[in-house]
């Protein structure tokens, strides 16, 4: 009898565990970025992504493995660069690549246009348009969708929490200084009269402020604008970063132009290049280039380990 | 081939459908073309054959008939052999148009997806509207004058839209891809939609043949010959116009076919209107869907913009039969 017991208890363990592991059956639904309905019989396991931080945002909560295709620019992590390219996302998308590849979900983000959804759509592909996040707060919750997308949920909550945590460990550690340098972030110096800088409101600005810096390029007025290299002269900024690092620009040419080597940033050597990635790419590698920012301009406040 | 030029006209044409509907990323033999063009094949090919390349091809062909077709109707209106339908005004009014639709949110619907190309056709036809106001003398419209107006009012859109693309925070890449060749993916809808204008302009060229005859001899003369000259004049105009803004309003800005399918049908089946603008409009789409075949296909899986390919490939292209023609003034 005792054997019968423990027989039926195990059963009903074992019934109960199944519930609550199994995968709810039947829909997932959503509601994307546009406003659209999106349903999905299950997890996707085979994911196309257009934007190159959708794709590392897939890769970072463990979902790489179901990644089937991915934009040309798409290069980070390494491993996506070994995912099939559908070509290039400008204008119009390789729609015979990505009906051919079959996917069970598209992931577009802002860099892609309610026309490719829709003709993506118009194929019949399930397609989840993400808008991009605005605040640290919207990157987190990103993060989880992208998990509960992809089935990867448990992973894309740790995710969020400790890129929750290490940006919260920055902002309490400005939180009580006193000297903000200034900082002027150089996306494009093509024009070295009027490079192209960060404006309010992105997320590089509100970057420099969380790492206890003045983005100069505040007084613009748009938020990807060229500024005068007169106004950069006037404001004098204690740092230059350069984000176009990446295409040629090094410390040294900066001495060179005309009129920059008077700046105190320049002549105090406090002209650092930067991966615009960290700071361009809305996906965890946002919390890294906070992080970065940090480093730069307040190293005494980073902890040394 | 000068006898008997539309036979020609259309085997080609027809090459360039069959090209256009067999070419693509993925490859997809003969036979299961065949297959899927009586509906057997896979669903995988009948997907692509019926949703992808069907819908392109039939946009891209009409598209390359509204260019051929005004373009011709441009340089018999104009008398000028460096006339194209963009000269007065519809490529940068339906960029304007584009653009100021870019900057608002629409929501994710039907009309919402409209709104774009919609505002380019609309912009278009007031651009042109305001250069044919702004060119009148009395009751004629000279054509320097149109040629004139239509240069500064481009000038004027053109630098108005690219200072819009400056504030636009984002949606800069949208616009120049929709400035190098639009979004020609939306399917039947989009070519259900410029079908009725581009019929219209078009069907009303085709007949402007013999008028367009006349006029080659000057407004003068061929008032004198009994054409009611203003009112044929506007005519052409506005069908052109018409269908070139139809066109570039869901198509994009496709240059350089306007400019020299005409050229061509004039350099093989000579000057005569009433042969040239319906050969350019065959010529035109051929042409368009060579480009479109070229676009897919020279950096696969990357699609180039279309606008790109018709000038880069069209311009040798041009100048080798130019340098191949013997007879000398045709124009």
């Amino acid at each position: 009898m005792l054997s019968k017991t423990i027989k039926i208890t195990l059963f009903f363990l074992l019934l109960l565990t199944a519930c609550t592991s199994a995968l709810p059956a039947g829909d997932l639904t959503f509601t994307d970025g546009l406003g659209r309905e999106v349903k999905l019989d299950g997890p996707a396991q085979r994911v196309i992504t257009l934007a190159p931080s959708l794709t590392e945002v897939l890769f970072a909560v463990g979902a790489g493995s179901q990644v089937v295709g991915r934009d040309d620019f798409s290069d980070y992590p390494a491993e996506a660069l070994n995912v099939a390219s559908i070509g290039s996302t400008f204008g119009d998308l390789n729609t015979e690549a990505i009906l051919a590849l079959e996917p069970d979900l598209v992931l577009a983000a802002e860099i892609n246009t309610p026309e490719q959804v829709k003709s993506l759509e118009d194929l019949g592909i399930t397609v989840y348009y993400l808008n991009n996040p605005l605040t640290f707060a919207e990157l987190y919750d990103q993060v989880r969708l992208v998990g509960q997308l992809t089935g990867h949920e448990e992973e894309a909550d740790e995710l969020a929490e400790s890129l929750s945590a290490r940006v919260d460990a920055v902002t309490e550690a400005v939180g009580n200084v006193t000297e903000r340098p200034t900082v002027f972030y150089e996306i494009d110096g093509t024009d070295p009269a009027k490079p192209w800088t960060t404006g309010p409101g992105t997320f590089m600005d509100t970057m420099i402020t969380m790492a206890g810096g003045v983005n100069i390029g505040g007084v613009l007025s748009d938020q990807y604008a060229q500024i005068s290299v007169e106004e950069i002269v006037a404001q004098n900024p204690d740092f230059i970063i350069l984000g176009d690092a990446a295409f040629g620009v090094t410390v040294e040419s900066i001495g060179e132009r005309a009129g920059w080597s008077d700046l105190t940033a320049v002549q105090d050597g406090h002209v650092i290049p930067f991966d615009d990635n960290l700071a361009s790419r809305p996906g965890p590698r946002l919390v890294d280039g906070l992080e970065e920012l940090l480093k730069i301009l307040h190293p005494e406040l980073v902890p040394t380990q | 081939m000068r006898r008997f030029p539309f036979l020609p006209a259309f085997i080609f044409l027809l090459l360039a459908l069959l090209l256009s509907l067999g070419i693509g990323s993925v490859f997809l033999s003969p036979a299961e073309l065949l297959n899927s063009l009586t509906g057997r094949g896979s669903d995988l090919a009948n997907s692509i054959l019926w949703k992808i390349r069907l819908p392109r091809t039939v946009l891209i062909a009409l598209t390359g008939m509204a260019l051929g077709g005004s373009g011709a109707a441009y340089q018999g209106l104009f008398r000028n052999p460096l006339a194209d339908p963009f000269l007065i005004g519809i490529a940068s009014g339906a960029g304007l148009g584009a653009v100021l639709a870019m900057s608002v949110q629409w929501p994710y619907t039907f009309w919402g997806l409209m709104a774009i190309p919609l505002s380019a056709f609309f912009a278009a036809l007031l651009t042109v509207a305001v250069v044919y106001f702004l060119a009148r003398v009395g009751q004629t419209t000279p054509v320097t004058n149109l040629i004139l107006a239509g240069v500064a009012v481009s000038a004027f859109a053109t630098s108005l839209m690219s200072f819009l693309m400056l504030q636009s925070d984002g949606e800069l890449r949208r616009a120049m891809s929709w400035l190098m060749g639009g979004s020609i993916q939306l399917g039947w809808t989009f070519t259900l939609a410029m079908l009725p204008y581009l019929l219209i302009g078009l069907g009303v060229l085709v007949f402007s043949g013999h008028a367009l005859n006349l006029l080659q001899f000057g407004d003068e003369q061929a008032q004198q010959l009994g054409l009611d000259v203003v009112r044929v004049k506007r005519i052409i105009l506005i069908s052109a116009s018409l269908a070139t803004a139809a066109a570039v309003a869901f198509s994009g800005i496709i240059g350089f076919i306007g400019l020299v399918v005409p050229h061509l049908s004039r350099l093989w089946f000579g000057a005569d209107y009433k042969r040239l603008l319906p050969l350019s409009i065959l010529s035109g789409a051929t042409l368009l869907l060579v480009s479109d075949v070229i676009a897919r296909v020279v950096l696969a899986p990357q699609e180039l913009p279309v606008g790109i390919v018709t000038a880069l490939a069209g311009a040798p292209f041009f100048l080798w039969v130019l340098r191949r023609s013997k007879t000398q003034g045709l124009w």
